[in-house]
C-alpha cells in the first residue's frame, strides 16, 4: 500500500542526517511497526508522510501513486506532540477537524456520532475539552484521528499517556480497522505493544533501517539456536554424560527440577531423544528472542 | 482556500464567543467615559473657590476688583480693618483679607509695597496669581488713564491680526487655522486608531499561535492544511474579530451621540443666566458648523480609501511578524526580546507623525510614509493634510511589496517554528530558518 524508497532527508543545511537511504515496502491492511530510539528519524519519516515536510531525496508511492496533496485526505495522523483546542466544544471541534480533512458537517457528525457510541461516550458532544479528564481527551483525539475514514493510519506513539484500560480499548479498535482493511503505520519504542499487534516491522537508528520484515521472521532471524530445557526425576550420572554431549549452561537446580539453557547447531529432535535417558522432560522450548532483545541486539550490533 | 477560510471561521468564532471578549467589547466605551469622568472631576475637585475681603483705602479697587466663580471680593470699610484680622484666625468661611494702601501722589510703586494679603491657612498658587493678576489689570488701567488715552482706542490697539492663507493648489480654497485644526485631530484619531489595533490585534494573533502550540493540537492541524494557510487563517480571523469590535464600538457611540443629543436639546431653555448661555450656544453652533464644514471639505472617498489599505496592509504586515514570534518561542515571557522588533518602528512612526503635524509635506513626513516600517501610521496621519497621488501609489506600492515578502519569510519562520518544542529560538536559528 505504502512505499518509500531510498528516503534521504537532513536538518541544518545537511549538518544533521535524519533518514539515510531509508526504504519500506508496508503491505495493504497490515498494522506495520516503526522501532527505533529517540531521534532515530521515526518521526522525520512520519512528517515525510503526511506532507509536512519534504524529503531531500527518495519517493514515497501510496497504492502505486507518488505521494501528492490528494493523498492528505486518505491519511489518518495522530502525532507524538498532540493535543486538542481547550475552549472547544467536543462537537464543535470534531466537525472542525473533520471538515479541514474535507468532509461534509452532516458526515462529520454523523461519523462522530458512530465513534461515540462505540467507545460509550455520547454524552461529551457539547462539554468543552477544559472539563474532561485526560483520558476522555485521548479517546476524543483517537475519534479526530479516524473520523475521515483513512485508509492510512499513522500513529505516533499511540499509546504513550494513556492509562491501562484506554489504551487497550485503543488497541482493540485499531486491530478492528485493520480487520476491516485499514494500513496502520505504528511508531513506537514499546515492544510489547509490537509484538502484540505488528504483523510487520522495521528497526531504525541513527537514521538507517537495520532491519525489516515480518515480525515472526524477524524473531527467527535473531535467534541463536538456544533451547531451554527442564526435568524433573534426574538421574545423575546420565545427566553427566549428557553434559559431556552438549553446550549446556545456567544450569539451576530447584525444588527436584533441573533447568539449563543448550546450544544446538543440529536436528533438536536429537536432544529430545538424549533427554528421555537423563529424567522426565518437563518442558523443552527453543529461545526465540523477544522484539525487545531484538531491538537492543540490533542496536547495540549497529553502534 | 477553503482551508484558510475553515481556519478563518473557527478563529473567529472561538475568539468572539470568548466572555471576555463580550464583556471588553461592550464595557470598554462605558469604562472609557467613566474613566474620562473621573479625570474630569478630579480636576473639578481640586479647583478652589476663595472668598477675599478686601479693604480698599485708596478706592481705586472699587468696582474694578470683579469677583469671578474662582474668587469673592467682597469690600470691607477700612474702619473694621484690625477686628477682622483678629477674627480671621479659625474663621473657616474667609480665606484672607487683602489690604490695599492709599494711593499717595500717584505713586504706585509705594501701593506695591504696601499691599498686603493676610490669609489664615495655605492659599493656593492659583489663587495667588489670579490676585496677582487682578490688581495688575486695575492698577494697568489707571496709568493708563494717567497717559490720557481712552480705553476704546486702547483695545482697538490691542485686536490681533488674523492671516488668510490660501491654497492654490485646492481650488483657491481658504486654510484656516480651525481647518488646520480639524484637519489635525481628524489625522491623530485615525493615526492612533491604527496603532493601537496593530498593536493589539497583532498581540493576539501572537497568543492564538502559541495557544495552538502549547496545546500541541498544531502538528494534527498542519497534517491536513498548509503551515502557510493556517498562518494566514489565523490572521484573517483576527481581522474580522477586530472589525467586528470597531462596529459594535463605532454603533456604541452613534446610539450615545444620538441618545445624549436629544437629552441636550430637551433641557429647559429659561434658565439663569440664559444670555450668557444663549452666547456660548451661539458659538459652540457656529463652530460645529464650521468643524462640519472643514470636514465636508475633506476628501472623504479618498482617506477612507486610504485608511482601509493602509490599516488592513499595516495590520496584515505586522501581524505576520508577530505570527513569526509566536511560532519561535514556547511561552509569552519568551516573546519580549522579539516583540520589540515588531513594536519599535510602529512607535517610532507614531511619534514621528507628532512632529509632522508641523509640516505634513516636509521630509521627515515624506520619508516615515514611504518606509514600508512606519508608512501604516505616517500615511493615515499625513492624509488629511493631502497627500501627492504618486506618493500615495509608491508607498502602498512598497506597502504591498513588503508585506507579501513579510508574510513569505513569516510562513518559513513559522513552518519550522511551530514544531520546534523546548527551546526558544535565537535569532541566528531564525536566519536559518528563513534560508532553510
Amino acid at each position: 500500500m505504502l512505499k518509500a524508497e531510498h528516503i534521504t532527508k537532513t536538518y541544518n543545511a545537511g549538518k544533521k542526517v535524519a533518514l539515510d537511504d531509508f526504504s519500506i515496502h508496508v503491505p495493504k491492511a497490515s498494522i506495520y511497526g516503526l522501532l527505533g530510539p529517540n531521534g532515530a528519524g521515526k518521526t522525520s519519516f512520519i512528517r515525510i508522510i503526511n506532507q509536512i515536510t519534504q524529503a531531500d531525496s527518495g519517493d514515497v508511492f501510496i497504492n502505486g501513486e507518488k505521494l501528492n496533496p490528494t493523498h492528505i485526505k486518505d491519511i489518518g495522523y495522530m502525532p507524538e506532540e498532540r493535543g486538542l483546542y481547550k475552549n472547544m466544544s467536543v462537537g464543535d471541534q470534531i466537525v472542525y477537524f473533520g471538515e479541514l480533512k474535507g468532509m461534509s458537517k452532516n458526515d462529520a457528525q454523523n461519523e462522530a456520532k458512530k465513534w461515540f457510541d462505540k467507545l460509550h461516550i455520547d454524552q461529551w458532544w457539547k462539554k468543552k475539552l477544559s472539563e474532561l479528564s485526560k483520558g476522555m481527551a485521548q479517546k476524543i483525539q483517537f475519534v479526530v484521528t479516524v473520523l475521515h475514514r483513512p485508509h492510512l493510519l499513522i500513529l505516533d506513539e499511540p499509546f504513550s499517556g494513556f492509562d491501562p484500560v484506554n489504551a487497550n480499548l485503543i488497541k482493540d479498535q485499531i486491530i478492528d480497522l485493520k480487520n476491516n482493511g485499514t494500513t496502520i503505520i505504528l511508531s513506537t519504542h514499546r515492544m510489547e505493544s509490537v509484538e502484540e499487534m505488528c504483523d510487520y516491522v522495521a528497526l531504525i537508528d541513527n537514521s538507517k533501517k537495520i532491519i525489516d520484515g515480518r515480525v515472526f521472521d524477524v524473531r527467527e532471524k535473531f535467534k541463536k539456536n538456544i533451547f531451554g530445557i527442564t526435568l524433573s526425576e534426574v538421574n545423575d550420572s546420565q545427566l553427566d554424560t549428557f553434559k559431556n554431549k552438549y553446550e549446556i549452561f545456567n544450569l539451576s537446580n530447584e525444588n527436584n527440577l533441573v533447568s539449563f539453557d543448550l546450544k544446538n547447531e543440529s536436528d533438536q529432535n536429537h536432544i529430545i531423544l538424549d533427554l528421555v535417558n537423563v529424567g522426565k522432560v518437563r518442558s523443552f522450548d527453543e529461545r526465540i528472542p523477544s522484539m525487545n532483545e531484538v531491538f537492543i541486539n540490533a542496536v547495540s550490533n549497529n553502534s | 482556500m477553503n482551508n484558510i477560510f475553515l481556519i478563518t471561521k473557527r478563529e473567529f468564532l472561538t475568539q468572539v464567543k470568548k466572555k471576555s471578549f463580550i464583556i471588553l467589547t461592550l464595557l470598554a466605551p462605558i469604562l472609557l467615559i467613566a474613566f474620562g469622568s473621573v479625570i474630569g472631576l478630579m480636576f473639578k475637585a481640586n479647583e478652589s473657590h476663595s472668598i477675599i475681603e478686601v479693604v480698599d483705602k485708596s478706592g481705586l479697587f472699587k468696582n474694578q476688583l470683579k469677583s469671578d466663580d474662582q474668587i469673592n471680593y467682597v469690600f470691607v470699610s477700612a474702619a473694621d480693618e484690625k477686628s477682622k484680622i483678629n477674627n480671621l484666625k479659625g474663621n473657616e468661611s474667609l480665606d484672607g483679607i487683602l489690604i490695599l494702601p492709599e494711593l499717595k501722589s500717584e505713586n504706585f510703586d509705594d501701593l506695591e509695597q504696601n499691599t498686603r494679603l493676610v490669609i489664615n491657612s495655605k492659599i493656593g498658587f492659583d489663587t495667588k496669581q489670579k490676585i496677582v493678576s487682578d490688581i495688575n489689570n486695575v492698577i494697568k488701567k489707571e496709568k493708563i488713564k494717567q497717559l490720557g488715552i481712552a480705553e476704546t482706542r486702547l483695545n482697538n490697539l490691542d485686536k490681533s491680526f488674523t492671516l488668510k492663507t490660501i491654497n492654490v493648489s485646492e481650488n483657491n480654497k481658504e486654510d484656516s487655522d480651525l481647518n488646520f485644526g480639524v484637519k489635525t485631530v481628524l489625522s491623530m484619531l485615525l493615526m492612533y486608531v491604527t496603532f493601537m489595533f496593530i498593536i493589539i490585534y497583532g498581540v493576539r494573533v501572537m497568543r492564538s499561535v502559541l495557544e495552538e502550540k502549547n496545546n500541541r493540537v498544531v502538528e494534527i492541524i498542519i497534517s491536513s492544511v498548509k503551515p502557510f494557510e493556517l498562518m494566514m487563517g489565523k490572521i484573517l480571523g483576527v481581522t474580522l474579530v477586530a472589525l467586528t469590535q470597531f462596529f459594535v464600538w463605532i454603533t456604541m457611540s452613534v446610539i450615545g451621540a444620538v441618545v445624549l443629543n436629544t437629552g441636550f436639546s430637551s433641557m429647559p431653555k429659561n434658565m439663569p443666566g440664559e444670555s450668557e448661555g444663549m452666547m456660548g450656544k451661539f458659538d459652540i453652533l457656529q463652530m460645529g458648523s464650521q468643524i462640519s464644514h472643514s470636514l465636508l471639505e475633506l476628501n472623504f472617498p479618498l482617506i477612507i480609501f486610504v485608511f482601509i489599505v493602509f490599516f488592513l496592509l499595516g495590520y496584515i504586515f505586522y501581524s505576520s511578524i508577530y505570527a513569526a514570534i509566536g511560532s519561535a518561542v514556547d511561552n509569552e515571557t519568551e516573546t519580549q526580546q522579539f516583540t520589540l522588533f515588531a513594536i519599535l518602528p510602529l512607535t517610532l512612526g507614531m511619534y514621528g507623525s507628532f512632529t509632522l503635524m508641523n509640516n505634513p509635506d516636509g521630509p521627515l513626513g515624506f520619508w516615515l510614509s514611504i518606509i514600508p516600517f512606519t508608512s501604516p501610521v505616517a500615511m493615515i496621519a499625513r492624509i488629511p493634510f493631502g497627500v501627492p497621488a504618486w506618493q500615495i501609489a509608491l508607498s502602498i506600492g512598497l506597502l504591498l511589496g513588503t508585506t507579501i515578502f513579510m508574510i513569505f519569510l513569516a510562513g518559513k519562520i513559522y513552518r519550522v517554528g511551530i514544531l520546534m518544542y523546548g527551546n526558544k529560538a535565537t535569532l541566528k536559528e531564525l536566519w536559518k530558518w528563513i534560508k532553510g
